[in-house]
């Protein structure tokens, strides 16, 4: 009975906000009024804490078995090929990739395309991550950090990783770093996992994925997940992360949820908003249509 | 919480409200944030480039083991300065020529080798429900590949009026273009709104505990 009860109470909470708001934007033509109601429908599921289920799509599970298949201590290289601004997607795919990575004990590599908060971001959530596995810099991780020109480090580092990377994010040379031994080249690396939020994802598989036969798994923003698909329904790319619901997907498979599976509820609010916006918008304008025509009429 | 934390949250919680602000109407907050963001990004990279770029790749290599090749490549990349002379311009297109043939050399081989021929290939696939993993439903899928790469194609060909048969086939593509645009738009809404989601998140919780530890 309680639970009727709070589903009901929670539908008015719900539409009643909607319906003022979308009445105010069709009446007043101030757009503002939707940006109020985007806001309600975001904050109000993060400060009641609605969830919605997260199905597991098949693009997810792909990735999420062909890292789990990997052998224990093979050798990954984690790239951190976004921005500040996209962190909301991004991070939360990285950290649940290295809970997966550094329960399976295998080794990260990591890199980054991107000069602008890329090496920052990198340390941080590697050395977060490393410090609730125990790992060790140097025997279980490295960040080798950013290098401009992507395409010559994408490249380069098929021949020589030391070469393009003479030392690590912090500048110990890599000969200093035990766990680079024998990591020379891609022909050293079992699996690259890409996190990126722009068009170099492609570069991965135009570069590294075609001439070195390398198996790429992806994580990509919302907006580029579409492109990605034709990857891999090719079978270029092995799984794919899409935008935070895909980040939520992997953060369930790890079974770590985070702000990604946090962030769920607030995305389906938002969404059958925008729906209904959309719906009612299309509604409004064919009716206004036939009162314009009827009054030519008369 | 240490007093750096919470200044650090309080300043990024000020530049994020400040951005937000813009929603309303432009004001001397927004310009002031932003402003600063591309200051700061102009500053960070030039001296990210220098770090990495001319001091790892270059000078390292030329004093500490003798690398004095690499002199070569830093006269190109300097002779991009010649750019800001009038008279002394048109040195900058030595660097501009070499760079240009390079990146083409290596986009000539990775586009065809790494996109345009595994997805001709991929949109080729056997119509046999036996070669299909998913069998017929594969099949029909495939068929459905292909009926869009071919009527997307043929809007695109613009050598010959779009009447009759070609026409025909042309609005077929005009209606897989809509469906592609409609997949791209809905997940632009979805990457846009979880952005919001990300800083929602931030001012509630990071902030909201801040203000705790503060006055609660």
């Amino acid at each position: 009975m309680l639970e009727v009860l709070k589903i009901v109470a929670y539908t008015i909470l719900i539409c009643i906000p909607a319906a003022v708001l979308l009445y105010l934007t069709f009446k007043t033509d101030d757009r503002r009024y939707l940006f109020i109601a985007v806001a309600f429908y975001v904050v109000f599921p993060v400060v009641v804490t609605i969830s919605f289920p997260t199905s597991l799509s098949p693009e997810s599970i792909t990735l999420y078995e062909a890292v789990d298949a990997l052998p224990d201590s093979s050798t990954v290289l984690l790239t951190f090929d976004y921005y500040a601004s996209t962190l909301a997607e991004t991070e939360p795919m990285s950290r649940a990739a290295l809970h997966h990575l550094f329960k399976k004990d295998c080794r990260v590599l990591t890199v980054t395309t991107i000069p602008l908060g890329g090496p920052t971001i990198s340390e941080r959530v590697t050395r977060d991550l490393a410090e609730e596995y125990d790992k060790v810099y140097g025997l279980d991780f490295v960040n080798l950090g950013y290098k401009a020109n992507y395409v010559a480090v994408l490249k380069g580092m098929g021949s020589s990783i030391s070469a393009i990377y003479p030392a690590d994010n912090s500048g110990t040379p890599l000969s200093e770093i035990p766990m680079m031994a024998d990591i020379k080249n891609y022909d050293d690396i079992d699996f690259i996992y890409v996190v990126a939020d722009n068009g170099i994802v492609e570069y991965w598989i135009s570069i590294v994925q075609s001439q070195y036969q390398a198996q790429v798994g992806c994580g990509v923003t919302a907006v580029m997940a579409p492109k990605i698909y034709a990857y891999v329904s090719s079978g270029q790319m092995t799984g794919l992360l899409g935008g935070m619901k895909g980040a939520a997907e992997y953060e369930k498979m790890v079974g770590h949820p985070g702000s990604a599976t946090q962030g769920m509820g607030a995305q389906s609010m938002a969404h059958l908003f925008i729906i209904v916006s959309v719906i009612s918008g299309n509604l409004m304008f064919f009716i206004d249509r036939k009162r314009g025509r009827k009054r030519k009429l008369s | 919480m240490s007093w750096v934390e919470i200044v650090q949250i309080w300043l990024v919680a000020f530049v994020t409200l400040s951005l937000f602000s813009f929603l309303y109407k432009d004001n001397p907050f927004y310009r002031l944030v932003e402003h600063i963001f591309a200051g700061l990004s102009a500053g960070y990279y030039v001296g990210l480039i220098y770090h990495s770029v001319i001091l790892q790749t270059m000078i390292d290599p030329m004093f500490r083991n003798g690398e004095w090749w690499l002199i070569f490549p830093g006269i190109l990349g300097a002779l991009m300065f010649s750019r800001f002379s009038k008279n002394y311009g048109w040195i900058s297109r030595i660097s501009l020529a070499f760079v240009m043939g390079n990146t083409a050399g290596i986009f000539l081989l990775s586009e065809l080798h790494g996109k345009v021929l595994p997805q001709v290939g991929a949109t080729m696939r056997s119509l046999n429900p036996q070669h299909q993993a998913d069998g017929w439903t594969g099949v029909l899928l495939s068929l459905l590949i292909v009926v869009g790469v071919v009527s997307t194609l043929i809007y695109f060909y613009f050598s010959k009026e779009h009447k009759g048969v070609l026409g025909g086939v042309a609005k077929v593509g005009i209606w897989f273009i809509m469906i592609s645009f409609g997949a791209h738009f809905g997940y632009t809404v979805m990457a846009r709104i979880s952005l919001l989601i990300g800083r929602v998140q931030f001012l509630i919780f990071d902030f909201g505990n801040s203000i705790k530890e503060l006055f609660g």
